[in-house]
Parts: C-alpha cells; structure tokens; sequence
C-alpha cells in the first residue's frame, strides 16, 4: 500500500501561535490553561485563545508569496474564529511542505478533510442574540458562514484545491477520523496530497453548561491533572492544527522530506450513543491500527492518550493501555493536560505533538499528575524526559462510541 | 437625510468589505461589482447599509441599482417615503 507520509504541519492553540512556539511549550511543559471569571458561561478554567491575531499568525510566514498571505487575510478577517484559525494552520502547513515554491503537478489531486462538526455554536449564539429582533439585519454571509462546510469553500478557494473535500464529524474523535479519512484518500489512489484541518470548537454557554450537567466538563477550581486520582472532568481547550498528508511518490517528486510517515490506523462504534467509553473498543482501535502497522506492541515506544482528565475515560483507556502494553510499558501522556480539550481538533493537535516529540527526541509532561491512578502505565512526570520514539500511538476518543488510534513512525 | 450622506454611510460599509480599496476609488460614479465585490459582498454591503439607514426593503429592489448613484437614489426615495409615511 501506498505510504503516507506527514509533510506539513500547523497549529494554533493555547500554548503556541505557530509550531516553534508549541514544540517549546511541549518541551518546557508550559500550560496554557487559566482561571475564568466571565458568570456568563459555567467554565472555571479553560484553556482560551484570548490573543490570537490572524494577521500577525500570517505575517510570521514570511516563505509564502505575500498575494497568497494578503488573499488568506482578506478571505478571513471578517470570518468566525474558527476560520480565522483553520486558515493560520492551513497556511503555516502549506508553508512547510513547500506547496507554494513546489506545487503540486494536478490542484485536482489535492484533497481537503476538515475534522469537526457544528463548529461555529459560539459564533451562531452570538449572531442569533444580536440580530433576533431585528432580523431583516443579519448579514447575508450568514448563510455561508453558519455552515461547517464554510471552511471546505474558503480553504479550497485560497489553496486552490481542487480534489475531494468533506468535513469529518465524530465527536472528539474527530480528527483522528479525519486523518484516517485522508490517509485512505491517498492510499486508494484519489489524491497524492490531503489536507487535514482540525477545526476549533467555539462553543457556547449552551454547549458548555451542557457538557457541564452531564458531568463531562471540570466545574471546579482543579487544575487539569490526566490519570491522576484528583481528575474530576475536561478542561475546554481553543486550537486548531492542520497535516499535510501526502504520498511518498508525490513527496519525492517535489523534492519535499516527509517529517513522520502514517503507518496504520483504526476506527470502531462501540455501539452506544452514550459518552461512557468501552475497554474493548479501544483496544480494538488500538490493536487494529498496530495490526495495520505491521507492528506489535513492544515496537511501541510512545502513546500520545486521549487522557481528557475524566475519571472514566481516563481508567477506561489505562485499562486498555495496559491490555496491551503491560509488559512493554511505553512512555504514556496526555497533551490536554497542557493545551485543554481541543474536541475536534484535539487528534490533530495531538498527531503534530507525537511528531514533535518523535522528531525532537522527548516526551512532554503530564502536568499535575501526583497521585497516579494506576502504577503500570509508564506516565511522563513533571518534566520532559529524553524518549527516542520510532513508533508511536495517538488515540482519541468520542461521544457516541467512537474509538480512533493512529500509528505514526519516524522517518 | 441627504444624498451625500447617504453615500457616506454605503461607502463606509463597502470599505469595510473592500478592505483593500483606497476610499478614494470608491466613488458615486462605479458600481460594487465593478470596484470587485462578489455576490455575497454586495449583499453585506446593501443589507449592512440598510441597518445603518433604518430602512426596510427587498434586497431584490436595490439590485435594479446599475451603479451607486441608483443604489443612493433609491436608498434617498425610500427613506423619504418612510419618512413622510411614518
């Protein structure tokens, strides 16, 4: 089968406006998540992007031509955050796979997946409290704008894509499925290039207080500590993040290195529409994206976990870690401890953390993690630790029964 | 309300959405698909002008506009009629 390789990466998210700046939040463990006072909205703490400004995040990518970076501001200026976002991430991922010097031979062999699903809640309560008496008001882009499928128009107008492109809804498995989705795209044969874009959930109080009476969501003032015996729940996290997936032959006709290849990935339904999460479900995610991989468990060194910091999705996927790898003990942290829960972006952001560390040679802190609630899983503590990782997992799991693992190997 | 200030308030609103046109280039003279404005642009700019001017009409009216002195000609005898109306 065709192998995929990672050549381009973006983020946005709490600890870093471009990628430099989250590889050195990653590696000093820097947290980007703070008290909120705002009454209006039942979080106590979040992990926000309260100083995000789209067109210093394009002047910082100084290798692309300046029509493309003034057509990306003026396309998104008067957009929702989360396009405003999807466009930072597409643009730095576009930078660093070289797209703009070393384009691609055929725009129809470029696809686009945007991982995420009614992303725009915030923005929509927002628009609904301001014009609901006055309707005849709203402005028109309204109708564009109020759509998901927003950000397949505006990415594929700026980058000129021309391939596929759908949106990928699955809860906080998201991106995960998303990048699972774009893989099979370049392995059967229908793009040599797919762009994965996690898109920013911009929730509402709705939402929140929601998350909040179903006890998923931290209400209270505990810093966010993944797998440890205080978890009480998610800390919400802003970001967005983007891969550039493409085949090998086509990465090797433009003449541009892969940064980590996809060696295997699975997705399953546990059959619940619950958010109760299932051991089988994900050691079937899990095993089936090694399986895919053509690795086994001791090939492992590194699992980037979905570790949200709920008390039972944290023991549910150390039981499953430990089903798996309990004799093998590979370097296990969660990167919401130091970004929040980015929801449906939350498997991209992870998948450019795991190539991080796997190029940088380190694991990054599980912040706050005291008491441990299991003594087998191999836990990064407080502080970075030296990991040289050849193969790693990254898991995320949704609402709904959807189990996700990827498998990423250094190149 | 007079014509020209009319016009002041439809070429706030279209520099805002023509951000990268000198306010100068937007005159009484061209029209919004001319100075580069796609469908969904004019559509902002006429509806957001609408709210600036407090006025209620068909969006479909304003489009019989061939340029901007028809869409502040227009703009001027609606306003006007809802002035003595009301």
């Amino acid at each position: 089968m065709e192998q995929v390789l990672i050549t381009g990466m973006g983020v946005v998210n709490a600890i870093g406006h471009q990628l430099e700046d989250f590889r050195a939040s990653l590696k000093q463990g820097k947290s980007g998540i703070t008290a909120v006072t705002d009454d209006h909205i039942a979080l106590k703490k979040a992990a926000l992007l309260t100083d995000f400004d789209l067109q210093q995040s394009l002047d910082a990518l100084p290798a692309l031509p300046q029509p493309l970076r003034r057509h990306a501001f003026g396309m998104a200026r008067r957009e929702p955050l989360s396009i405003q976002l999807g466009v930072s991430v597409a643009m730095q991922a576009w930078q660093q796979a070289n797209l703009a010097e070393s384009p691609p031979a055929d725009r129809q062999r470029v696809s686009l997946v945007v991982a995420g699903q009614n992303i725009n809640q915030g923005y929509i309560y927002q628009q609904h409290e301001r014009y609901k008496d006055e309707l005849d008001y709203l402005p028109p882009r309204y109708g564009l704008q109020f759509m998901d499928s927003n950000h397949i128009g505006i990415l594929s107008e700026l980058l000129q894509i021309e391939g596929e492109g759908f949106m990928a809804g699955a809860a906080s498995a998201s991106g995960n499925v998303g990048i699972i989705q774009a893989v099979r795209l370049i392995q059967w044969g229908l793009a040599d290039i797919c762009l994965v874009v996690g898109a920013l959930a911009d929730m509402s109080s709705l939402e929140v207080q929601a998350f909040k009476s179903m006890g998923g969501l931290s209400a209270s003032d505990v810093p966010c500590c993944p797998f440890d015996q205080d978890h009480d729940g998610f800390t919400y996290g802003q970001g967005s993040a983007c891969l550039v997936l493409e085949s090998a032959a086509s990465a090797e006709k433009r003449q541009v290195k892969g940064l980590a290849s996809v060696l295997g990935m699975a997705t399953n339904l546990d059959a619940n529409r619950l958010s109760n999460p299932s051991v089988s479900g994900e050691v079937r995610a899990m095993q089936g994206a090694m399986t895919q991989a053509n690795v086994m468990a001791n090939d492992v060194q590194y699992i980037n976990a979905h570790g949200t910091a709920s008390v039972l999705g944290d023991e549910t996927e150390v039981a499953a870690i430990n089903q798996l790898f309990a004799q093998s003990r590979p370097w296990v942290n969660s990167t919401k401890s130091l970004t929040g829960h980015c929801l449906y972006s939350a498997g991209v952001v992870e998948a450019v953390a795991t190539v991080v560390q796997m190029g940088q040679g380190f694991v990054h802190p599980n912040l706050n993690l005291r008491q441990p609630i299991d003594d087998t899983c191999a836990f990064v503590g407080a502080e970075s630790q030296a990991a040289d990782i050849k193969v790693a997992i990254s898991n995320s799991f949704g609402f709904g029964g959807i189990n996700s693992s990827i498998v990423l190997g250094r190149v | 309300m007079n014509k020209e200030e009319i016009f002041a308030v439809v070429k706030k609103n279209a520099h805002e959405v023509l951000y990268f046109l000198n306010a100068e280039d937007i005159h009484i003279g061209t029209s919004l698909a001319e100075l580069g404005a796609n469908s969904i642009d004019r559509v902002d700019i006429l509806t957001q002008s609408l709210a600036d001017l407090k006025l209620k009409m068909p969006l479909l009216e304003l489009g019989s506009a061939k340029n901007l002195v028809g869409l502040v000609d227009l703009f001027h005898q609606n306003l006007h009629s809802t002035v003595e109306a009301g």
